[in-house]
C-alpha cells in the first residue's frame, strides 16, 4: 500500500508538471461552463419540470469521451516507449500495485475535475433561496454516478494504454471504446426499444432490457434523479476490477512472450 | 558462501528466436565482472532475467541464493539496476525523482535524506540537484541513473553499459566511481569498451550468440607473449631449443624460411624467461634478430575468440547443408 502512495504521487506530479492536466482541466471547465450557463438562461425563461444539475449531470458522456483518452492515454505507453517501465518494474513493486496506482492517479485527477463543479451547486444554491429550495440530495446522487462510471472508463483507458507503446495508439482506442460502451449502446436502447425477445438457442433473449440496464445514459438519468440503484454500482466496479485485472496480465505479458 | 549471482543452463528465447543458449556461470561476492559480447549477444537479455524483468525460458537463476523467478521481490530489493539507455523520468528534478526512487525501493524514512545526499556527493550530482533531468546532459543523466543504482545499498550492481554516449573525461571519472563502488559491491557490467574491463574488472565472461565462450580472470586471459626472431638456425632445431627453455609454455612458430625464424612464446606463469632464450640461441651460434615481450590486449582476445566461434558456427552450418545433401 505505501508504495501505491508512492507511485500516485508521482502520477499526480506528473500530470501538473506537463501542461497537460491543466489543459485538460481548462476543456472540461469551458464545456461545462458554457453547459451549466446556457442551462441556467434556458431555466430562466420560465417553469420546467427539468432541474438545472440534472442537464448538468446528463452532460456527463463529454468529459467522458473528450477527457478520459488524453488523461489515460500516457499511463503505460509512455513507460513503454521510454523504457521507464524497465526501471519500474525492476523495482521491489508488484505490476498489480503499478497498475492500481496509475488508475488511482487518473481517477483523482477526473474527481478533482468534477469537484470544481461544486461551485455551480454553491452558486445555484445561493440564487435559489427563496425562489425553489436546492434538493441536495439528487446532486450528490448525481456525483455518485458520475464517479462510479467515470472509474470504470479510467480503468478501460488504462487498458488501452497497456497494449501499445504510443499515446496517439492509446488514446484512439480508448476513444473508440468508449464510444462504443456509451454512445453506441445508448443508441441500441432506441433501436431495440418495444423489440420483441430474440430467440437464441431455444432461449428468449430481451435485448430491450438488456441494452436498457447496461446503457449509462438511463443508469445517469436515474442517479441526477436521486436513484442510487445498486446494480450499476455492481456492475461498474466489478467491471473495473475485470479491466485493471487484464490490464495487469498485458504488462506481464512481456513475460510470456 | 553462496555465489553472488549463479546462472545454470539459463536458456531464453522469444519468439522464434533463441536468445541465450544453456547459459551457466559465476559471480563471487565481491568480484567486478565485464560482461562482453558483440551486440545482440544476449548481454541485456541475461541482465533483464537476473533483475526479475523477464523470465528464464529454461534454467535456474539465483542471486545471492534467492531464485529470482521466486523470489522476485526478494531479489529485487538487493539489486541496483541501470538499464541499457538509462531511462529516467524527464519530467522530474533530480533530487525529486531519487527520493520517489529510494521511497520505492523501501529506504527507511529515518535514513532516506541521508542516503539521497550521499550518492548525490558519491556521483557528483549534488549542484544539479534541483535541476529538472530531461534539461541535463548525457554525462548526468548517466550518473543520475548510477545514483539511483545505488540508493538501496545494493549487494549487487547490474550496470547495463554505464559509459555509453559520455565524452571521454566523463568516461573516466564514471570508471574510476565503479572501480571505488567495486570495494563494497558485487559489480557486472557490460560494456563494448574493452580497455574499460582491463582497467576495472577482475574477470570476464564473454558471450556471443547466446553462449558463453570465455568465463576467466583477466590475469589468465591477457597473457604476456615473448616474440623472437632468429637467423641462421633450421627452422625445426630452434622450435626444439626454445621449447627446451625452462619458463616457456609454449611455441608458436610463424610462416618464414629457415632463413628468418619467428616465433612466439608464452611463458609459464610468474616468470619471465627472456634471459634464457637469449642464452639458448646464443649457444647454438644462432643469430638473434629480434626479442620483444608484449601483452595481447583483450580486444585481440575478443575479437580473436569470436571469430573463432562465427568460423565455427558458419562450418556446423555447412555441415548440416552437405549432411541435407
Amino acid at each position: 500500500m505505501r508504495n501505491v502512495t508512492t507511485l500516485l504521487r508521482r502520477e499526480l506530479n506528473a500530470y501538473f508538471a506537463s501542461v497537460l492536466g491543466y489543459l485538460v482541466i481548462m476543456f472540461f471547465l469551458i464545456v461545462m461552463g458554457v453547459t451549466f450557463a446556457v442551462i441556467v438562461s434556458y431555466l430562466n425563461r420560465g417553469p420546467t419540470q427539468l432541474t438545472a444539475m440534472k442537464i448538468m449531470f446528463s452532460m456527463f458522456w463529454v468529459p467522458s469521451l473528450f477527457v478520459v483518452p488524453p488523461i489515460t492515454m500516457r499511463l503505460l505507453a509512455e513507460e513503454k516507449r521510454s523504457g521507464s517501465i524497465e526501471m519500474l518494474m525492476t523495482a521491489p513493486v508488484t505490476d498489480f500495485e503499478v497498475v492500481f496506482a496509475k488508475w488511482l492517479g487518473a481517477l483523482t485527477l477526473y474527481t478533482l475535475m468534477w469537484a470544481l463543479t461544486g461551485l455551480y451547486v454553491l452558486i445555484l444554491h445561493y440564487f435559489s433561496q427563496g425562489v425553489a429550495a436546492l434538493d441536495l440530495g439528487p446532486v450528490a446522487a448525481g456525483y455518485v454516478g458520475v464517479l462510479v462510471i467515470g472509474q470504470f472508463l479510467i480503468a478501460v483507458g488504462l487498458l488501452t494504454s497497456a497494449m501499445t507503446k504510443s499515446q496517439v495508439m492509446a488514446a484512439l482506442m480508448s476513444f473508440a471504446l468508449v464510444f462504443l460502451l456509451l454512445i453506441v449502446v445508448n443508441w441500441m436502447t432506441w433501436l431495440f426499444r418495444g423489440e420483441p425477445a430474440l430467440r437464441m438457442l431455444g432461449v428468449a433473449v430481451p435485448l430491450d432490457k438488456f441494452f436498457k440496464a447496461v446503457s449509462s445514459f438511463d443508469q445517469m438519468e436515474d442517479f441526477a434523479r436521486g436513484l442510487v440503484d445498486m446494480r450499476p454500482l455492481v456492475l461498474y466496479v466489478s467491471g473495473t476490477a475485470l479491466v485493471l485485472f487484464l490490464t495487469t496480465r498485458i504488462l506481464e505479458s512481456r513475460k510470456w512472450r | 558462501m553462496q555465489p553472488m549471482i549463479r546462472v545454470e543452463n539459463l536458456t531464453k528465447r522469444f519468439a522464434g528466436v533463441t536468445a541465450l543458449k544453456n547459459v551457466s556461470f559465476e559471480v563471487k561476492r565481491g568480484e567486478i565482472v565485464g560482461f562482453l559480447g558483440p551486440n545482440g549477444a544476449g548481454k541485456s537479455t541475461t541482465m533483464r532475467i537476473l533483475t526479475g524483468f523477464l523470465p528464464a525460458t529454461a534454467g535456474r537463476v539465483a542471486v545471492s541464493g534467492v531464485d529470482v523467478f521466486e523470489g522476485s521481490l526478494e531479489v529485487r530489493r538487493h539489486i541496483g539496476y541501470m538499464p541499457e539507455n538509462n531511462p529516467l523520468y524527464v519530467d522530474m528534478r533530480v533530487r525529486e525523482y531519487l527520493k520517489f526512487r529510494a521511497k520505492l525501493k523501501g529506504v527507511g524514512r529515518a535514513d532516506r535524506n541521508d542516503r539521497i545526499d550521499d550518492v548525490l556527493e558519491m556521483c557528483g550530482i549534488t549542484d544539479v540537484r534541483h535541476r529538472i533531468i530531461g534539461q541535463l546532459s548525457k554525462g548526468y543523466r548517466q550518473r543520475v541513473g548510477l545514483a539511483d543504482a545505488l540508493l538501496g545499498e545494493p549487494d549487487l550492481l547490474i550496470l547495463d553499459e554505464p559509459t555509453i554516449g559520455l565524452d571521454p573525461v566523463q568516461v573516466r571519472q564514471v570508471r574510476q566511481l565503479i572501480k571505488d563502488l567495486g570495494k563494497q559491491h558485487t559489480i557486472l557490467l557490460s560494456t563494448h569498451i574493452l580497455s574499460e574491463v582491463e582497467m576495472t574488472c577482475n574477470r570476464v565472461i564473454i558471450i556471443h550468440h547466446g553462449k558463453v565462450l570465455v568465463s576467466s580472470t583477466l590475469a589468465n586471459l591477457i597473457k604476456p607473449t615473448i616474440e623472437v626472431e632468429v637467423r641462421g638456425g633450421p627452422r625445426d632445431a630452434v622450435q626444439i631449443a626454445l621449447r627446451g627453455v625452462p619458463g616457456v609454455a609454449s611455441v608458436r612458430m610463424e610462416a618464414g624460411d629457415d632463413e628468418r625464424v619467428r616465433c612466439v612464446l608464452h611463458p609459464k606463469p610468474e616468470t619471465d624467461p627472456t634471459e634464457e632464450i637469449f642464452e639458448a640461441v646464443k649457444r647454438n651460434g644462432w643469430k638473434l634478430r629480434e626479442l620483444s615481450r608484449s601483452r595481447t590486449s583483450l580486444e585481440d582476445i575478443f575479437v580473436q575468440i569470436t571469430r573463432e566461434e562465427d568460423e565455427a558456427e558458419e562450418d556446423r552450418r555447412d555441415q548440416r547443408r552437405t549432411m541435407l545433401r
